[in-house]
């Protein structure tokens, strides 16, 4: 299906993502953004680092138009039901504005109340947004062997985790099984708990093949050698390059910038 | 075939000793195995056998040090792997001397790519970039795998996942190779490919090889010697194949060993009378035999095979309307039509198999016709009611494949009441005890569900698919990934339910199944359906069975037009030889 590469002999690979970087690199460049967002009050920075992230996605990953459609219907709808949760929830004695701006499910929500529910739904989406665009950019194993290299992350932790997220395909296969068995059963009466207990009920047989499968897969990983030894021989090896600190230095320059400028304004 | 081994007179050092190995787990009274002996010499190839339960894959597991290193479990005995003892060895040095390939191959595989999948081991070992290349590549090419180098390995077959688990055992450099049941969870193509490459590893006589494997039709005559357990997992046999399987076959068959079915068939025309000299272990020996053999006759009031076949327990019950009637049924998932225009009916009473290659549409027809799958209004009827308008029916019972799956309740009884809610207790505790006491539950009433042993899980989720008072039973592929002693348990019960009334439908790649208990077999391709017939049409019809990826059951291929023995010429069922008399002893 894909074209056949030769295998590369004696030398590493160096990792390098579709934009030339190392795996690590946006991260290191949006992190201080994104704890930033942690402390932020207002709409206008989260706007600006959402903006910043969703176009970063856009160039680094390879969306197809179909998830470009659904983050572009998908997300305001998100936001907006975050937004509403979170203004629900805050407690009104505590907000400024006490203005009726609504009434939801019979309680008043005052503007106060729906300013701070949107800043929040917004920093969220944000940080998620500049999270995702560094995280699409480089594949699951590299991303790994980055942290194994230049983190020090050890290799059992790193490659086991690896081996997990395999699981995942194969966990919606036989979640789709059980809710077709439970369905056969009628497993859950009627009732208001209904959707926790049908929750529930596929949740052990779940667990039970998802252990099962665990301790095979790390039985076939000890029996070739898996944490024999402290390393191992990395046919892809993290090299740091100037570029990449550039990078990161120009995010947090960024990210500085922002957080300055909107509180000048 | 036994030559240029090195069990001459100076034999060169084993690659694997062990000697009286018990292992015993930490929640367990006795040790399974018990005594397991077995030294494998460089290029030799050891069958190890033994029934269900004696041990077989934890013995597997202490040949490479995986027991007790990374499973708690109290080891005694010797394992010698090379010049030290295993549990003096490191890891690292254990699995460099012995790789170990496991039955699911989807439990093996932890990369998204076949060349990575298979550098992954030497990669752990710290081997060098440039000569994990050069293993890379020849262990591939060896497994006919090269040019999937760089797919994902989740887009082979079966049959391909698992020889690139093969290849990723070659390419860890060792001298030694184990196999656990390495084609329990094939379907017979996939299986037939994984013996090739095993047959290729074997003559090649690079590797010493130990094989746990229940379907030896392939591999007798590779095998330079056979090792058995007993119940108890202690070796009680350890020779060649003639010294071993020929000649110890009756004995072996008592101990529970799983022997070929064209061999047990030997056993019992010996037992007829017919004079057999060497056992046979493949159908072209057992066909050789009995053409030797002076003319068999069948006795004249037993069942030919071919009345056998026709479904005698039907007509004593009442000849009832079709039990399933399918008529113009397509099915589609997402964008493809999984089947197309399906009709068809199942009379009530009849035992029908559905057979066909992976992703034909098997597994899907199955649930449409026991509504676990939404169908069209009037396209599936199950005793004339629509399966698409009533929310449920309770004619019709489904058995998972994975019994799991299908429980709900915290304890065996409950699991079995939860079908009968909204009836009356005293109901419902008189039909839960009478099913306990049907399919031998009763002494784990009140137990998890999900602590019964396989076994009884299988029996309580046929339990389950019938106390609702259904008389049709479809169960998908209940034999699959089991060991014998498990799918023939259930076989048996099947064959019980069979002949007390119920419909049955099953979905199976078991060939041996289908000969032994289908009274007919739908043929599965491309989601339609292409063959309707008797096992014995079917098999007969070579073109189809190749195309459907069936195999042929072994019988049929040994008897199939018999000169000289016109009373086996069509036998493909153990039981159809009660009826036969060896002239020798007739008069």
């Amino acid at each position: 299906m894909t074209t056949a590469t030769p295998i590369d002999a004696s030398a590493p690979t160096v990792i390098r993502t579709r934009l030339g970087l190392d795996p690590l690199t946006l991260f290191a460049a949006v992190i201080p953004a994104s704890i930033g967002l942690v402390f932020t009050r207002d709409l206008v920075v989260p706007l600006v680092f959402l903006g910043i992230g969703l176009a970063l996605a856009l160039i680094v990953s390879r969306v197809s138009a179909r998830v470009l459609a659904l983050l572009v219907l998908a997300l305001p709808v998100a936001i907006v039901a975050l937004a509403l949760l979170f203004a629900l929830w805050v407690d009104p004695a505590t907000v400024a504005d006490t203005r009726v701006a609504v009434g939801i499910a019979g309680r008043d929500l005052t503007v106060g109340a729906l300013t701070v529910g949107a800043a929040t739904a917004l920093r969220l989406a944000a940080i998620t947004a500049l999270l995702f665009a560094a995280g699409s950019a480089a594949d699951g194993p590299d991303l790994v062997r980055a942290l194994v290299q230049h983190l020090r992350v050890p290799y059992r932790v790193g490659y086991a985790a690896l081996a997990a997220l395999r699981f995942v395909p194969r966990f919606a296969r036989e979640l789709d099984v059980i809710r077709r068995a439970h369905r056969v059963r009628d497993a859950a009466p009627p009732g208001p708990f209904t959707a926790l207990a049908r929750g529930f009920g596929y949740a052990v047989p779940l667990l039970a093949g998802a252990i099962r499968h665990a301790e095979r897969v790390a039985l076939a990983m000890d029996a070739r050698a898996f944490g024999a030894h402290a390393t191992r021989t990395e046919p892809r090896v993290a090299r740091w390059h100037r570029l990449d600190t550039a990078v990161v230095a120009g995010g947090w320059v960024l990210t500085v910038a922002v957080f300055v400028v909107v509180a000048a304004s | 075939m036994l030559t240029s081994v090195g069990r001459g007179l100076v034999s060169p050092a084993p690659v694997i000793h062990a000697n009286g190995v018990a292992v015993r787990h930490i929640d367990a009274d006795t040790p399974v195995p018990a005594g397991a002996s077995l030294s494998v010499h460089p290029g030799e190839v050891v069958l190890l056998l033994g029934p269900s339960g004696s041990g077989k894959s934890t013995f597997a597991l202490t040949l490479n040090g995986l027991i007790p290193h990374h499973l708690d479990a109290e080891v005694t005995g010797d394992v010698v792997i090379g010049d030290a003892a295993a549990s003096a060895s490191t890891v690292a040095e254990l699995s460099s001397r012995v790789a170990l390939v496991f039955q699911d191959p989807d439990a093996q595989i932890v990369t998204a790519r076949v060349r990575d999948e298979v550098a992954f081991g030497p990669e752990n070992l710290r081997v060098p970039l440039a000569e994990i290349a050069t293993r890379v590549e020849t262990a591939l090419r060896r497994l006919d795998l090269w040019e999937r180098r760089d797919d994902d390995p989740d887009i082979l077959s079966g049959g391909g996942r698992q020889r690139l688990a093969i290849a990723a055992a070659l390419a860890m450099g060792t001298p030694a190779i184990v196999l656990d049941e390495p084609t329990a969870n094939l379907d017979p193509a996939g299986a037939a490919e994984v013996f090739a490459a095993l047959r290729d590893l074997a003559s090649a006589g690079d590797h010493a090889i130990v094989v746990i494997e229940h379907d030896l039709d392939e591999l007798v005559e590779v095998a330079h010697r056979v090792v058995v357990l007993d119940a108890t997992g202690r070796t009680v046999a350890d020779g060649s194949v003639d010294d071993v399987l020929r000649a110890r076959a009756a004995e072996l068959d008592a101990l529970g060993v799983w022997l070929p079915a064209v061999t047990l068939a030997a056993l019992r025309l010996q037992r007829a009378g017919v004079p057999i000299e060497r056992m046979p272990l493949t159908a072209a020996e057992l066909r050789a035999a009995v053409a030797a053999a002076p003319p068999i006759d069948a006795t004249a009031d037993a069942p030919s095979s071919s009345a056998a076949r026709t479904p005698a327990d039907a007509s004593t019950t009442a000849p009832a309307a079709n039990a399933v009637e399918v008529s113009g049924l397509t099915l589609r998932h997402g964008r493809d039509e999984v089947l197309h225009d399906v009709s068809l009916t199942i009379a009530a009473g009849e035992f029908v198999a559905i057979v066909g290659p992976n992703g034909a549409g098997k597994t899907t027809l199955a649930q449409a016709i026991a509504g676990v799958r939404r169908t069209p209004r009037g396209t599936v009827h199950v005793r004339g009611a629509d399966v698409a308008r009533r929310r449920t029916t309770r004619r019709i019972g489904f058995v998972f494949q994975n019994p799991e799956h299908q429980f709900v309740a915290p304890t065996v009884r409950e699991e079995l009441a939860h079908s009968l809610r909204g009836r009356s207790a005293a109901e419902v505790a008189e039909r839960v005890d009478a099913m306990l006491e049907r399919f031998d539950l009763t002494a784990h009433a009140t137990r998890h569900p999900f602590l019964l042993s396989g076994g009884q899980k299988r029996r309580l989720s046929v339990a389950t698919a019938l106390i609702e008072g259904a008389d049709v039973l479809v169960l998908d592929e209940p034999t699959y990934g089991q060991d014998r002693a498990r799918a023939d348990e259930l076989l048996r019960l099947l064959g019980d339910l069979h002949a007390q009334g119920t419909t049955v439908v099953v979905v199976t790649h078991d060939m041996q199944v289908v000969a032994e208990h289908a009274e007919r077999v739908l043929v599965i391709e491309r989601g339609r359906v292409i063959a309707d017939a008797s096992p014995a049409v079917l098999f007969a019809d070579e073109p189809l069975v190749r195309r459907a990826r069936l195999r042929v059951p072994p019988l049929r291929v040994a008897f199939a037009d018999l000169p000289g023995q016109p009373a086996l010429s069509g036998v493909m069922r153990l039981a159809d030889l009660d009826a036969v008399r060896g002239t020798a002893v007739a008069g």
